[in-house]
């Protein structure tokens, strides 16, 4: 979308990319070039109708029909891709939303459309989403003095459900999807043969509940700045904005908003396609989306709100430009982190100061590991969270936080990447990773080794951690010849650390093998 | 012809557009153009009314025959419309002849371009006509018997042919027959004799030996009729896969649909005539007794002869493009600036030099291309071809119903598939008239796409006759609107909203009422408020409701409308602010331009669509914007020339009657395409000096 100008560490030469994105009602393209510095520059788009949503919402499965119009368009997108040189598959990134992962043919859905265009199209879930909504926005939050350092929400009300993230001064406070999306209203209403005369109605009270259940969930007391995305927002824009900046926020009135929807939602279907001449599937969603919005914009008594044409893809594409996470965004995982800590009453100086350890001991032993960057923000995670389950109670207070982990939202984590955090915050004290631990069994063996290597820092991070409020004021970790040394400033002697790593060092000698020294250190 | 009334808001379009014709046939009449020019001129007007004949009467023949009585924007009724186009065109016709007869025929017997009767043969001349045409002749004509009970034969539309009356039998009925004079017979067969070009038509060369094809017989009289069948049927296009066979059968129903209209020698006999017209079954209001040779459309040949330089304009050469002149690669130069031709004044090798660029280049990746109306060995065709063979995907959109090319166009098509291009049929229902085509290629910066958007068709033989607008660029925001154009088109995507293009039939009629009606407000407001254009075609009652409301409101507007104008211009309370004006000369105008001054900030646009509902809501038309500023002044020069020409202008007044324009006193006429083509003769001189003045070494590839 908008150059992104954040200097890229380990930018590759200029070349093109593409994002195919597979949503409830079309399937978009979405081919940019990045050049050696990483500005991104849209180069092609391009979209057809495949109703998926319809065949899920409705009947829980993907339609043969469908399946094939869906090959059909990847097909004519494979030319595309051609034409712009695009042949290496590092360079496509195919992902599927809402409407595939739900249907229980998800899978043989995904394997037909490698078979027959060899685009391997990934199911992507709502953390992952999240994230890549938050990467497309950030460069226009970043422009835009309005959203700097202010309390945002952002929202887009998809096909299949409708999703947030909440800033609180500039930082993740919440992300979040609900079931509730444009399509999936519509299907439901239509599924259970509501008379036409009760239909607005329905909607309306269809929205309500969807629009509080988000007003809950947003812990943002003042009067945040809504900003829209999609393409029922995107139409919006353009018809009460002329010349509307799609890679900048636009203001619009909530008045004005409200009477488009209205309008809107009174006109057939039919009139609606002819008369803006969208397609179908557009037409249908566009009442209830913008009636959703229009009503959390009343539940925070709003004038206005934003909207931007920033989407999913430019999120995904500011990822592969770059491969690995910025700062800024591994920031903002961490914060959501904490945020969850603090509901669950977490100690936080204790949580941080593992985290800070755990970090430290990933970096040195790398070249013992040899885990990817993205490893080590999931073990700072684990490492922050890892006693959230004492909220729940003391016994077994390891596994109540494996279960809190995986079924809480933390900003930027997909479904993969949660439960790889959960298991090493489970495995962060009593039994190790074992074949009887159905969690642990589920996952492939590359990630079940990153859990194995990761739990053993964090069981290492958190022994050095036992004084509560009187332990070491640095702690320095240093690799050499096949031994750590562990240098502690601060404290007068290092027994009750080597009690602790005589207690929890037991994995970490197993997965790798190196000798443990303690020492201090006088400040 | 007259506007009854001012109650009347618009001119009707088919009266209009014969005063269009007629404004050519003026130009046969001049005395002041060469004689060749002025055949050229009465060959086209011919060939206008053919193709008139064909869709227009055609098409007005049908609904009056299927009981339509409904008035048209002019209030008449189909049936009136047929009387009064009847009545003009027999006017017509007689112009037409008169001008041969007494003028042109004798100016061409007297600089050498001979016609031989055949009562005047030689016997030389017999002799080659016995050795060369004879034998062809003979081989390829067959006489058809023509028996009142039997069914009538089919007859081709647009051929010459012989009606025949012979000798009755005993039973003393009446005996025809009809030799189709058809292809590959020439209209005109060449002969020896002492003038430089000595010829004799084909209807005489066959009427001189008539006797032959009738052995035994006595033939009472031979006169050459020739009929124009209805043309205006639609396709009916459900099924891609079977859309090239109903091409096929359209062609096939064009053969057999009615004559709507009759030409026949002045000379034939009372008889003859209602033979033939039974056999044709043609009514008396449709046949045209003609004083001459007819299909006067076949003088065209005779135009380009070698030689005769004398009777002919001075060639204007089209003006090499001071672009292409150095050593940098089209690509290269496109890079830095936007490239605004206008032909025939400006070469159209540019253009073609975008296309073979791009077959050569290793670097381009794909090249997508509208195809319509392309001439036969077009270097655009081998270009593509070359490109598909060397990998590059090649698109091709191809518009099939391109009028009378049709059964050209489906050649290629199949040729083009077999190297390797994706070639589409155009778009279901919609005619595909924008000219656009898109390169893409790879840079070390990334992909850089470059565009080419033209008023005219890409024909490098048309280009030369026509006047037409070419727009070469790189511009990210158009190349990236060619780029989604393309997908839409070939239904890789939806439509997505331009950055810069307006297209019809989406947005092109909303955004030019937006235009003239924001154009209308700022004179409401007080604002110096002016709309320029240059159209080919005004009919679209919509767009001339909206500019009648914008003189009404203050805006000074100047159209200048080469053919039909269905507008009133001058008409108090109505149109005062309107001047039309029409230019007639050697090339036939064609570009649309358009200028809207915005209080200062002015905007420019060109446009494959003119302003007829049939080009905004059902074809593909594209217009764009130019901002790039020398561009623009070169679209604006074009612009203000063809509104001020006081040679070749004719002003339309609210009668509907057209009067000459006549420069200012004391001024000189200006004759704009003279004028455009100095101008361009005069850039082209400039960079030439430039590249004395200033040397360009060559340097080595990667300098």
């Amino acid at each position: 979308m908008s150059p992104d100008t954040t200097p890229a560490q380990d930018a590759k030469p200029s070349r093109v990319l593409a994002v195919v994105d597979i949503g409830a009602s079309s399937i978009r393209l979405h081919i940019a070039s990045a050049d050696a510095a990483g500005v991104v520059r849209p180069l092609d788009t391009a979209r057809q109708t495949v109703e998926l949503g319809k065949d899920t919402f409705k009947r829980g499965e993907i339609a043969a029909e469908t399946t094939e119009r869906c090959v059909a368009a990847l097909r004519s997108f494979r030319r595309l891709l051609d034409e712009y040189g695009v042949s290496d598959p590092a360079q496509i990134r195919a992902v599927a939303t809402t409407a595939v992962r739900e249907a229980s043919n998800g899978e043989s859905f995904l394997d037909r459309l490698y078979i027959a265009t060899g685009i391997n199209v990934e199911a992507i879930d709502e953390g992952e989403v999240n994230r890549y909504t938050y990467l497309s926005v950030k460069p226009v939050l970043d422009a835009d003095p309005a959203f700097r350092k202010a309390d945002a929400l952002i929202v887009e009300v998809g096909g299949g459900g409708t999703r947030f993230l909440a800033l609180q001064a500039g930082r993740v406070a919440v992300a979040q999807s609900h079931r509730m999306g444009a399509l999936r209203i519509r299907e439901m209403l239509e599924g259970i043969h509501t008379p036409a005369s009760r239909l607005p109605d329905l909607l309306a009270s269809q929205v309500e509940s969807a629009v509080k259940e988000i007003r809950h969930s947003v812990p943002l007391s003042g009067k945040p700045a809504l900003l829209m995305l999609g393409n029922d927002a995107r139409f919006a824009a353009s018809i009460l904005q002329e010349n509307w900046n799609p890679e900048t926020a636009t203001r619009l009135r909530v008045s004005s908003l409200a009477k488009l929807a209205d309008n809107l939602l009174r006109k057939p279907v039919d009139e609606i396609v002819r008369t803006h001449r969208l397609a179908y599937a557009d037409a249908e969603t566009l009442g209830p989306a913008l009636l959703t919005y229009v009503r959390l914009a009343e539940a925070f008594d709003l004038p206005s709100v934003f909207v931007t044409g920033a989407s999913v893809r430019d999120g995904i594409v500011a990822e592969m430009v770059r491969d690995t996470w910025t700062e800024e965004l591994t920031a903002q995982v961490e914060n959501s982190a904490v945020e969850l800590g603090r509901r669950y009453g977490f100690e936080e100086p204790h949580g941080r100061n593992v985290a800070r350890s755990a970090r430290a001991l990933f970096r040195v032993l790398q070249p013992e590991h040899r885990l990817e960057a993205r490893y080590e923000l999931l073990l700072v995670v684990a490492a922050l969270l890892h006693e959230i389950g004492l909220y729940v109670g003391n016994r077994s207070h390891h596994k109540h936080s494996m279960y809190l982990i995986q079924n809480s939202d933390i900003f930027g984590l997909g479904n993969r990447d949660r439960e790889i955090a959960a298991l090493v915050a489970r495995y962060h004290r009593k039994a190790l990773p074992q074949a009887n631990h159905p969690e642990y069994m589920a996952l492939d063996r590359d990630s079940r080794l990153a859990v194995s290597k990761l739990a053993a820092i964090l069981r290492v991070a958190d022994a050095l951690d036992r004084r509560h409020g009187a332990g070491p004021s640095e702690t320095r970790f240093d690799l050499a010849e096949g031994r750590l040394t562990i240098t502690l400033r601060g404290i007068p002697d290092t027994v009750v650390e080597e009690i602790g790593l005589q207690l929890k060092g037991d994995l970490f000698r197993e997965v790798y093998g190196l000798a443990v020294t303690l020492q201090t250190e006088s400040v | 012809m007259a506007a009854t009334s001012d109650t009347i808001r618009f001119f009707n379009r088919e009266l209009s557009w014969l005063e269009f014709n007629q404004r050519v046939l003026d130009e046969a009449l001049n005395a002041d153009v060469p004689t060749l020019e002025r055949l050229k001129f009465l060959a086209i007007t011919a060939s206008n009314l053919d193709e008139f004949f064909m869709v227009r009467v055609g098409g007005l023949k049908l609904i009056s025959a299927a009981g339509v009585t409904a008035q048209d924007p002019a209030g008449l009724t189909p049936r009136e419309q047929l009387d009064r186009i009847g009545d003009r065109v027999r006017r017509m016709v007689r112009d037409q002849y008169a001008c041969f007869l007494k003028t042109l025929d004798p100016a061409l017997a007297a600089a050498g371009i001979q016609r031989v009767a055949a009562s005047q043969l030689t016997r030389p001349q017999r002799r080659h006509l016995e050795a060369q045409f004879n034998p062809t002749c003979f081989s390829v004509v067959c006489p058809l018997a023509i028996h009142p009970e039997a069914p009538a034969p089919l007859l081709a539309g647009l051929v010459l042919h012989l009606a025949v009356r012979l000798e009755p039998r005993e039973d003393k009925k009446p005996r025809f027959a009809v030799l189709p004079l058809a292809q590959p017979l020439p209209r005109f067969i060449s002969l020896p004799g002492e003038a430089r070009h000595t010829t004799i038509l084909l209807e005489d060369a066959a009427r001189a030996s008539v006797t032959t094809f009738f052995p035994g017989e006595t033939v009472l009289e031979a006169a050459v009729f020739r009929l124009t069948r209805n043309a205006d049927l639609s396709v009916q296009n459900e099924d891609a896969a079977d859309f090239v066979a109903e091409m096929q059968q359209v062609l096939d129903a064009r053969r057999q649909s009615r004559c709507v209209r009759l030409e026949i020698e002045a000379g034939a006999s009372a008889e003859l005539v209602a033979e033939v017209r039974r056999l044709l079954e043609v009514e008396e209001a449709d046949v045209y007794a003609v004083p001459g040779p007819l299909a006067l459309s076949d003088f065209m040949a005779l135009t380009s002869l070698d030689g005769f330089a004398d009777l002919r304009e001075k060639p204007w050469p089209p003006q090499p493009s001071l672009t292409l002149t150095g050593t940098a690669g089209l690509f290269d130069i496109l890079d830095h600036r936007d490239i605004l031709l206008v032909h025939p004044y400006d070469a159209y090798d540019p253009v073609l030099a975008l296309l073979e660029e791009a077959a050569a280049d290793p670097q381009v990746l794909a090249i997508k291309q509208i195809l319509y109306r392309t001439s036969r060995q077009s270097r655009i065709i081998a270009a593509l071809r070359r490109a598909a063979e060397s990998g590059k995907y090649v698109t091709v959109v191809l518009e099939l119903k391109a009028r009378f090319d049709e059964a050209r166009n489906m050649d290629w098509a199949r040729e083009l598939e077999r190297t390797g291009v994706k070639v589409f049929y155009g778009v279901k229902d919609l005619k595909t008239h924008a000219k656009a085509c898109l390169v893409v290629r790879k840079h070390p910066q990334g992909i850089i796409r470059y565009a080419h958007f033209g008023t005219g068709n890409y024909n490098e033989a048309t280009a030369r006759l026509y006047t037409d607008v070419s727009y070469l660029t790189s511009n990210p925001d158009l190349t990236a609107d060619a780029a989604a154009f393309f997908n839409a088109i070939t239904g890789y995507s939806q439509p997505v909203p331009y950055r810069k293009l307006i297209a019809a039939p989406a947005r092109l009629r909303a955004r030019l009422i937006e235009l003239i009606e924001g154009e209308a407000e700022r004179a409401r407001q007080g604002q110096p408020a002016r709309i320029d254009a240059k159209i080919n075609s005004l009919v679209d009652r919509e767009i001339i409701e909206a500019l009648y409301a914008a003189s009404q409101a203050g805006v000074t507007i100047r159209l200048n409308v080469r053919g039909i104008c269905c507008l009133r211009p001058g008409v108090p309370g109505l149109s005062e602010r309107i001047t039309v004006l029409s230019v007639v000369d050697r090339y036939l105008e064609h570009a649309r331009i358009f200028r809207f001054h915005r209080g200062g900030e002015e905007q420019v646009f060109f446009s494959s669509a003119d302003w007829m509902r049939r080009n905004l809501d059902r074809r593909i038309e594209l217009m764009i914007p130019v901002d790039a500023a020398a561009c623009k002044a070169h679209l604006l020069e074009i612009l203000e020339a063809g509104l001020q020409d006081t040679a070749k202008g004719r002003l339309l007044h609210p009668d509907g009657s057209y009067a000459a324009a006549r420069p200012g006193r004391g001024q000189k006429a200006v004759r704009s395409q003279k004028a455009l083509y100095d101008a361009a003769c005069r850039r082209a001189e400039d960079a030439r000096q430039d590249k004395r003045t200033v040397f360009e070494p060559h340097r080595p590839p990667d300098a």
